[in-house]
């Protein structure tokens, strides 16, 4: 579903991504791995639009994505710590909003508003509806995060290092999730991961990024050293 | 215990001499003492003309002490001393939404443009530099004596003031959220309503009472110019040289100052 075709990111003399090529089926949850530099979080900001790209481009299923077609989860989660956790999620619709709906929290519609609660029940969260965002663990707080994203109506899901921040249980629990929003809603959701073994465990699909080329694509579980190991010693020093 | 005996010890290695930063550390300190020097001369400073005035101040002292602390005295002046505050709040209060849409204006990341940005920036720094004082001059002799031209006057320099500080924290809050929505697709101005703003909520309150304080500081001086309240009652006490009545006044707004001084303090303290 997701297609993204000969992503090339150069910034002046340094080549970060050498167009790279990266497909993500519907109902599937792909983990992009890559040692630290590998160019893995500049892949997934180049195709959320985030990143200019110096060439390539970014389809679903056959067309150019659309503004709105991507949603983006992030590691720092960068929710707005004094609303609600409802009105975060509320904020995930605004690109479909007009102002006269949307410029105070108050003036969200309440379809929206039933809509967010939809999103909040499929993280597990619909009883902390009305809690500051802040007070949440950040465990809670990237759930929150993908029920904004959810709110947003995408087709795919990209996470740029969605549970770096978290600690092992919560990182459990997200990438679960993530992996049942793939499978059970049909969204093809990219996830870049810090982890082998989390990719091992959650996703369907694996590949692996090195000096902005995939040097491996197949099933999870498989062996990813090679991803991490050093190239040359004269790299290092 | 350990035995002090052995504990590890290194020498300590000579510091650096740095002969360029030592020699420019004596060019500023020339430098300093040079500009100190010419203020000194051209404010006429002179401790001679202190010890001769000494006199006079011992008898304005004289005059000043006791304060009158009659009901005569101490009811205009308390009276007064309110007007000072409605003046500070109300000039404060009815600069917030010029404040607001300048500091979005004048903002990185708000501003629409370059052009907009540059001609808010501007304007702020416009409102800024014509002191509250010289607003008021302008607007007592446009309205006529009293309250309001204190008001305007004020209103005009907070904006200028206020706008400016917002439009920092504006620029100094957490990107990570404007990132988020603008990924979702949020506008412009969605961005500055659903993450901007929130985000930068308990530094703009902050900012907003900090204000306060000294625009009710300001009232009082625009007193002195005629734009009402205690600063007028404090003028016209000292050109009747009615010096304890003055004193009267004086310690009357002192209670008021430390009073929104503390409350202003407070109120951020618990915002922090």
């Amino acid at each position: 579903m997701l297609a993204l075709s000969g992503i090339t990111v150069r910034y002046g003399e340094r080549q970060v991504l050498h167009g790279v090529d990266v497909d993500v089926a519907r109902g599937e949850l792909l983990a992009v791995l890559g040692a630290n530099g590998s160019g893995k979080s500049t892949l997934l900001r180049a195709a959320a639009g985030l990143e200019p790209m110096t060439a390539g481009s970014v389809g679903i299923d056959g067309k150019p994505c659309g503004p709105l077609d991507i949603a983006v989860v992030f590691q720092h989660i960068h929710l707005v710590r004094r609303r609600s956790v409802l009105e975060n999620v509320c904020a995930g619709a605004l690109g479909r909003l007009s102002l006269r709906h949307s410029l105070v929290p108050a003036l969200f519609p309440r379809a929206l508003r039933e809509e967010a609660m939809a999103c909040l029940d499929r993280v597990g969260l619909a009883d902390r509806a009305h809690e500051r965002a802040g007070r949440l663990s950040g465990g809670q707080q990237q759930r929150v995060a993908v029920a904004r994203a959810l709110c947003q109506r995408p087709r795919v899901l990209l996470a740029d290092e969605p549970v770096s921040a978290l600690d092992p249980a919560a990182s459990e629990q997200v990438l679960a999730l993530l992996a049942e929003l793939a499978h059970d809603a049909g969204l093809a959701v990219l996830a870049v991961l810090h982890q082998p073994s989390l990719a091992a465990r959650h996703a369907d699909r694996v590949v692996g990024l090195r000096d902005g080329r995939v040097i491996l694509d197949g099933p999870p579980g498989q062996d990813v050293d090679a991803l991490y190991r050093p190239a040359v010693m004269e790299a290092v020093s | 215990m350990i035995d002090l005996d052995e504990v590890r010890r290194l020498p300590v290695p000579a510091k650096p001499v740095r002969p360029r930063a030592t020699a420019l550390g004596a060019v500023v300190a020339a430098v300093v003492l040079a500009v100190h020097v010419i203020a000194w001369n051209t404010t006429e400073m002179s401790f001679g003309a202190l010890a001769e005035g000494w006199g006079g101040i011992v008898d304005f002292l004289a005059d000043a002490i006791p304060p009158d602390l009659s009901w005569d005295v101490l009811e205009p002046s308390l009276n007064g001393a309110l007007v000072t505050l409605w003046i500070g709040l109300l000039g404060t209060t009815l600069s917030v939404p010029f404040s607001l849409l300048l500091a979005l204006l004048a903002a990185r990341g708000t501003a629409p443009s370059a052009a907009v940005y540059q001609a808010a920036r501007s304007l702020l720094s416009f409102l800024r530099a014509v002191p509250d004082v010289v607003f008021a001059l302008i607007f007592v002799t446009a309205v006529g004596l009293g309250p309001f031209p204190g008001v305007l006057a004020l209103l005009l320099h907070n904006v200028g003031v206020m706008g400016k500080l917002w439009a920092e924290a504006l620029e100094d809050a957490d990107p990570g959220p404007v990132q988020a929505l603008r990924s979702a697709g949020a506008g412009r101005i969605q961005v500055a309503a659903h993450a901007l703003l929130p985000t930068v909520t308990p530094q703009m309150t902050g900012l907003l009472l900090y204000r306060l304080d000294v625009n009710v500081r300001s009232s009082l001086v625009l007193g002195l110019v005629g734009a009402g309240g205690i600063g007028f009652l404090i003028n016209q006490s000292i050109k009747l040289f009615q010096f304890d009545e003055m004193l009267t006044h004086i310690l009357v707004v002192l209670v008021l100052i430390v009073a929104v001084d503390r409350l202003s303090a407070l109120v951020r303290l618990r915002l922090a």
